[in-house]
């Protein structure tokens, strides 16, 4: 299978902080791919250099089965995290000038931009300035703006952020349709519902590292049915015994709690009875939101000092 | 290049829509318009011919002011105004008479009392008293509602005194018509002599024009240096810079950004010019008379658009890096400091090079590139440096440049980039360093 994008050890340093260390991945054509990973992780340095802003120091980068050239570039789209669109200048205006710098002409932006307006459901709005929509509608145009060139590859740096649940909806419909027509889409985001439902493939960065990568069903299969999530009454001591719970996620309504390792989970259904009443206990694969914060409990090593170097680039 | 031409267009558009933009075009012309035309079509508005009496005893003094007075004309109100003014311009009403005269050779208390009626009833504008003695005193009393009318007192006392030169001449022997050609007034012309001949000029206009052309050159530089900082600011902290980074190289940016606000001055410029042309012949006749008096040489024209552009991107270049290394207008205030000294320098040294271009003070400023388009523009306009030195500082200024181009967008490539923490010095040195 054709990749859309590889990694190859890449490393980028800002005098002594190592932004990115030694990463590599791939992402297969037409898969939906998350980048994850807590703030400061690297995430954003990673993406500045897929899309050529910045350079690696060493490793390589080929999109399309090519090194990053201006012409491959043409077929990348990028949703960056904050809006980044001139707040003066009309919707129209933005959506045409981005789509000519992406090579297009200005008769097929227009038209192409007023056609994906209608579809965001921002049709009247293509006259108004930038500054007189909502968060969640430039958060829209944004996204046209990533996506007007057609390119083949999307990099969306947490695109649902600002948006309000109808919207989302349309937003994810729009995703999926995309996909189906053999778009390749990274999402950079923090959200792991929106990950768990959408994605194909993650990978889990941490320091610069890559942590924990792979198909998302055959990371969560390595986890193994191990969690356990317990809707109850009453008290659960067991939560603090080490030979029982590894560790645990109180979600307000049920605890998800990891196994020890060796433990067995009808000891912790018997152990639960007995202080309080047990309303739901189910044996699942752990949330991807479990998995994210064990690895990144367990990966953490020495804090980096980034005061040291200034100027910090925006992660 | 097509990157380029995108960017210049969008800056140049968003900036000429602007209301700023069309406020400050059509703005500076009316003003400046105004602050030519108005005091000069006040000052003949307020002029009419003035009615005065004179009182004396002697009847042929009295006749003879009269005839001085009589002579003269609106247009000669005030030397320096002429000078300036170079009466054909000021147009006919000026050749009106300026007085009106009518002579009371018996002077008595009750006359006067009587003129000073007249003179409060607004029938009279003014009388002048002479008393008996003042051809051997040679004094006089000027009554008028307006004791502050300088120019009007002068031309009275000056008519007196022709009178009474002439009067006490004739006495001695001279001839009136050769007493007449004695008193008539001198002329002093400044001629500027340089290497095209000797031409007449005009010490107003050789000072003014060199002035207003520098102001021009200074004002525009500065203003449109801003304007490249701000847009970079703008495009930073909206983040629109990480999306075009996607599409075009920092390079590009830079040069689209900095052409199309260049392309904004120019445009700016003409038609600040066309309204000039358009602004009518009491305005246009003046600038034209100035710049007859200053007698530029031709090469001035051509060395203006090179010297403005070689300012402009100068300083464009150091406001762009600016731009990148900040995060907010507020920051930029104190960084912009250090730049703006040169042209600051430029504009405390520039009096003094237009009194006179050829000290070494002069030849520095105009070979070092942060004041030369300004400072060897001034000396062109003046006095046409050798042509070696005019090279020389081009020359200079054009590697300058280079250097600065080269060294603003390695700043400004990592600069647009980074957010929080405004670098140290050092810290920009290694930016430059990155590859």
């Amino acid at each position: 299978m054709a990749y859309t994008l590889e990694l190859d050890r890449i490393r980028k340093t800002f005098d002594e902080f190592v932004a990115v260390d030694d990463l590599s991945f791939q992402i297969r054509e037409g898969e939906i791919f998350g980048l994850l990973g807590p703030n400061g992780a690297g995430k954003t340095s990673s993406i500045r250099m897929m899309i050529g802003i910045t350079v690696p120091d060493s490793g390589r980068i080929l999109a399309f089965g090519e090194p990053l050239s201006r012409r491959t570039l043409e077929r990348v789209g990028y949703l960056p995290e904050e809006r980044g669109l001139y707040k003066r200048m009309s919707v129209l205006e933005n959506l045409v000038f981005l789509a000519c710098l992406k090579g297009l002409s200005p008769s097929e932006s227009e038209r192409r931009a007023r056609r994906w307006l209608e579809r965001l459901e921002l049709g009247g709005w293509a006259k108004s300035k930038l500054e007189e929509l909502s968060k969640g509608m430039q958060q829209k145009v944004q996204f046209i703006a990533a996506v007007l060139h057609e390119p083949g590859f999307m990099i969306l740096d947490e695109p649902f952020s600002g948006l309000d649940p109808a919207s989302s909806v349309v937003l994810k419909d729009v995703l999926l349709d995309l996909k189906k027509q053999g778009k390749t889409i990274l999402f950079s985001t923090h959200r792991m519902d929106t990950v768990e439902r959408l994605c194909d493939s993650i990978c889990l960065v941490n320091h610069g590292r890559s942590v924990l990568e792979g198909n998302l069903r055959e990371v969560k299969a390595r986890y193994g049915r191990s969690s356990v999530q317990l809707e109850y009454e009453g008290e659960l001591p067991l939560l603090k015994d080490p030979t029982l719970v590894s560790g645990s996620n109180d979600f307000g309504n049920y605890v998800e709690l990891r196994l020890a390792a060796g433990a067995d989970s009808q000891r912790v259904l018997a152990e639960a009875m007995k202080s309080s009443t047990v309303r739901r206990f189910e044996l699942v694969e752990p949330s991807l939101e479990e998995i994210f914060i064990d690895t990144v409990e367990k990966t953490k090593v020495e804090k980096v000092n980034i005061e040291k170097t200034g100027a910090v680039t925006h992660a | 290049m097509r990157n380029v031409w995108l960017i210049l267009r969008r800056e140049y558009l968003v900036r000429v829509r602007t209301k700023a933009f069309v406020l400050f075009t059509v703005l500076l012309p009316l003003l400046m318009g105004s602050a030519v035309l108005l005091p000069t079509k006040l000052a003949i508005h307020t002029s009419s011919t003035r009615r005065v009496a004179i009182v004396t005893s002697d009847a042929k003094l009295g006749a003879a002011v009269r005839g001085e007075l009589e002579e003269m004309r609106m247009s000669e109100e005030d030397d320096a105004a002429r000078k300036l003014k170079n009466s054909p311009s000021t147009g006919q009403k000026a050749d009106k008479p300026a007085f009106v005269v009518r002579v009371e050779d018996k002077p008595s208390d009750a006359l006067k009392e009587q003129l000073s009626g007249e003179l409060r009833d607004n029938k009279l504008d003014g009388f002048l008293w002479i008393a008996p003695d003042a051809m051997t005193s040679r004094k006089a009393v000027y009554y008028s509602r307006n004791g502050s009318d300088f120019v009007e007192a002068n031309q009275v006392s000056r008519g007196l005194r022709i009178a009474l030169s002439e009067e006490q001449l004739s006495a001695r022997g001279v001839q009136t018509a050769e007493a007449k050609k004695l008193l008539g007034p001198v002329d002093v012309d400044t001629v500027k002599v340089d290497k095209s001949g000797s031409n007449k000029s005009n010490g107003m206009g050789a000072f003014f024009l060199p002035f207003a052309l520098l102001m021009m050159i200074y004002v525009t530089v500065l203003t449109y240096g801003l304007y490249v900082m701000r847009s970079v600011i703008e495009e930073k902290s909206s983040r629109v810079v990480e999306v075009l980074l996607g599409s075009v190289t920092p390079f590009e940016l830079m040069a689209g950004k900095i052409l199309g606000v260049a392309a904004v001055g120019l445009t700016q410029i003409s038609i600040w010019m066309l309204a000039a042309a358009a602004m009518g012949a009491g305005a246009m006749a003046m600038v034209g008379d100035l710049m007859k008096d200053a007698h530029l040489e031709p090469a001035v024209k051509f060395l203006f658009p090179v010297y403005f552009l070689l300012g402009y991107l100068t300083y464009a270049c150091l406001y762009a890096a600016i731009g990148a290394i900040v995060n907010s207008d507020e920051e930029a205030q104190q960084l912009q400091f250090p730049v703006t000294i040169p042209l600051i320098a430029c504009m405390v040294v520039a009096t003094s090079v237009i009194r006179d271009p050829n000290t070494q003070m002069a030849f520095w400023f105009s070979m070092f590139p942060l004041t030369s388009p300004i400072i060897m523009f001034v000396r062109a306009t003046v006095s046409m440096p050798p042509m070696w030195q005019i090279v020389v500082s081009i020359t200079l200024s054009l590697v300058t440049l280079y250097g600065l181009v080269w060294l603003t967008s390695r700043i400004y490539r990592v600069g647009i980039l980074m957010y929080g923490k405004r670098p140290t010095l050092p810290e920009i040195l290694k930016w430059i360093r990155y590859t």
